[in-house]
């Protein structure tokens, strides 16, 4: 990994925030980041709120909004929609266990 | 329900006897499954003409229940060699229920070329020739409108596409859907057994017919308004699924790291935006004309992960351009184009050929240097050779471990020879327990429901390791078998499975409708063990033992990328997802 390469993260949004990405510009989203932050926090300064996010991403594998992104690393987020079996089989389940959006139902307005 | 007819090909006798007593509490699955495991002779060749092919609406067909429209068949398959239960959506299975009919078997096989018509209405069942101008490599889509011209607009249709007439393992049997499109019993080669008894269709009437009797008709419909309001209020079932379809998966199992591609060498690819659910959907946005982001395969589905695809003027190309055959040719097979990859849909389709099969058996013969990776134009011309057919149109349509076999190659992703779909066990170990181990030979579809008991395992899963993915597979593989035979689509458990009301719901429309008092305990742990168990018993009798229940060897030596995992489960640990 380049030193260029460590000050900035990938980020990319799927199902609904696969759209508001593009608007940002190319895909993956490239972002400067010289420091720590939560994904959270990310999504924050991405204006994502965190009732669309079921989990992120960070290289590959799968964490609450809690954890901690580094540059260099590769983000997604993901909302909730992806199918039953596959969000066990990929572990959201059990990371994320106290957010609302992990196998609960989010009410409709 | 209360027919159970038979049509010996043999004699070209027709025989509707009440249901016997042991089939009265079965639908779906759990018939088929039953029906080939005390009937049809476990050692018997499948295309011979001691195997049987059974159809049998699910338990909830017919009914005002909300994807309820499922329709089960069964036989020994000529992919596997062992038992199969494959089901589809369309039309077939509520008109089925409809008239009554609790199960369809055709049996023996007759003398001489021709093929034939099973004609289905209220009347009874007839025997007729097929018309010529649908066989000998006619397409399906061809085959539904003469069909519907001749029999009714509205008849649902089981046919044995081109595949299925020259009895290829990979075929499928197609059903018209409520728009005259095709639905698929896709995997197994069931297409392969309806075209060695010569039938090329079946046509199914329900003119006349009433409702299906409901023993408690206010119960069944309080049920059915909670279980169907909880499909729509759930963000997967009710929001998820109708606007990007199963292709959501593309972008997501990419991430995971999970996508198999280029024949299972590699778990992420960097073309994956080409063919995102996200992608197809903005692309049918876009194009307008026949596009549609939702739809549903059968009548009563609310969940409309369907949608039609259209090309670049808006005319119709596919429709239910699912995940699976999206990644097996886009991602697998490296064609990086998803109109190219719909048109091979369209044709998979119209051949009546099993496309998570297909597609897998086209990366393999690019492995073995019989077509050019990536090569849209190239497939699509070989696929439609399995309608002529020549002899690599036969050699596609004969799946993917007969292609590895004929290209001399270890790397071949097939579980009893039927090929491991767009999931990477190395990378998502608990779904290989559960392509090892199923009876159906690999496949996705066999572990896919969850239940509450699984959540609270599925607290520890960790996709890389393997700490509780045996209880997981087991507990999937249990609660998959009864949902299958109930005739509800499989994606029902993504909208209630975290909803215990939604749950009882499910049971009580069951209970409402035959007057029984079932449990969760009986309608879904124990009907599906008990189901399990049949097939398990009807392969062991056919030949199968542990040492099928593997992986293909080279997951063992071969790390997947990004993650670099090899699959590491031990004998002794796969084989105590079966220990129940």
């Amino acid at each position: 990994m380049s030193e260029q390469s460590k000050k900035t993260i990938e980020v990319r949004g799927f199902m609904h925030l696969d759209a508001a990405f593009r608007k940002k510009g190319p895909i993956p989203f490239i972002m400067e980041l010289e420091e720590p932050i939560t994904g959270a926090e990310l999504a924050n300064k991405l204006e994502i709120p965190w009732d669309e996010v079921e989990v992120i991403f960070i290289n590959g594998l799968t964490y609450a909004l809690d954890h901690e992104v580094h540059p260099g690393d590769r983000v997604a987020f993901l909302p909730p929609g992806c199918p039953g079996p596959y969000r066990l089989a990929l572990g959201f389940y059990s990371k994320n266990q106290n957010n609302e959006a992990n196998f609960k139902i989010k009410k409709k307005d | 329900m209360n027919k159970f007819i038979r049509v010996d090909m043999t004699t070209m006798k027709v025989t509707t006897d009440e249901v016997p007593d042991k089939y009265v509490g079965l639908g779906g699955r759990a018939l088929t499954s039953n029906f080939v495991a005390d009937e049809v002779k476990p050692t018997c060749h499948p295309l011979g003409k001691n195997n049987k092919i059974i159809f049998a609406p699910g338990l909830l067909s017919g009914t005002t229940a909300a994807n309820s429209g499922r329709i089960s068949v069964g036989a020994k398959s000529p992919l596997t060699g062992g038992i199969k239960e494959s089901n589809s959506g369309g039309s077939f299975s509520q008109k089925m229920a409809k008239l009554g009919i609790k199960a369809l078997v055709i049996e023996g096989m007759p003398e001489g070329d021709k093929f034939y018509i099973v004609k289905i209405d209220i009347n009874g069942v007839t025997i007729e020739e097929a018309p010529t101008e649908i066989l000998g490599g006619c397409g399906n889509y061809k085959a539904i409108e003469v069909l519907s011209a001749k029999y009714g607009e509205k008849v649902g249709i089981a046919l044995a596409g081109p595949a299925g007439e020259y009895r290829l393992p990979a075929a499928n049997i197609s059903f018209k859907d409520p728009e005259g499109n095709i639905r698929s019993a896709g995997r197994g080669g069931l297409g392969a057994v309806m075209g060695s008894k010569k039938i090329k269709a079946l046509v199914i009437d329900e003119t006349g017919a009433g409702a299906v009797p409901i023993a408690d008709p206010e119960k069944f419909k309080e049920a059915a308004k909670v279980f169907s309001k909880a499909l729509l209020d759930h963000p997967v079932s009710g929001q998820g699924l109708a606007a990007y379809g199963t292709d959501v998966l593309i972008n997501i199992l990419n991430e995971a790291g999970g996508l198999p591609a280029k024949n299972f060498t590699t778990g992420r690819i960097d073309w994956n935006d080409n063919i995102s659910g996200e992608t197809m959907n903005a692309t049918i946005q876009e194009r307008g004309g026949d596009g549609k982001i939702s739809h549903g395969c059968h009548q009563g589905c609310v969940m409309r992960c369907s949608q039609w695809y259209a090309d670049k003027n808006g005319k119709y190309i596919t429709s239910g351009f699912e995940y699976e055959t999206i990644w097996g040719l886009g991602a697998n097979a490296c064609i990086k184009d998803l109109d190219a990859i719909a048109y091979i849909d369209r044709e998979m389709d119209d051949i009546g050929i099993d496309s998570i099969e297909t597609a897998v058996a086209v990366a393999t013969a690019m492995e073995g240097g019989l077509l050019p990776w990536g090569d849209g134009e190239a497939v699509l011309a070989a696929v439609k050779e399995i309608a002529v057919p020549t002899p690599l149109g036969r050699l596609l349509g004969s799946g993917t471990g007969a292609v590895g076999n004929a290209c001399g190659l270890f790397r071949v992703p097939v579980v009893k020879n039927q090929a491991i779909p767009a999931y990477d066990p190395r990378n998502i170990k608990g779904i290989g327990l559960t392509y090892a181990t199923t009876p159906m030979g690999a496949d996705h579809t066999s572990g896919y429901c969850i239940a509450n008991n699984i959540l609270s395992i599925g607290g520890f899963i960790d996709p890389l390791k393997k700490e509780g993915q045996v209880d997981i597979s087991r507990f999937l593989q249990i609660g998959t078998a009864s949902i299958d035979s109930t005739g509800m689509c499989l994606f029902v458990w993504f909208g209630i499975a975290d909803n215990p009301p939604a749950i009882q719901a499910l049971v009580d429309m069951i209970n409402a409708q035959y007057g029984l008092s079932l449990t969760i305990q009986d309608a879904v742990v124990d009907l599906g063990k008990a189901v399990l168990k049949a097939e398990r018993g009807f392969n062991k009798a056919a030949g199968f033992t542990n040492e099928h229940d593997r992986l293909p060897e080279f997951f063992e030596y071969e790390p997947c990328a990004p993650h670099n995992l090899v699959w590491d489960f031990t004998p002794e640990e796969i084989d105590e997802v079966f220990n129940f």
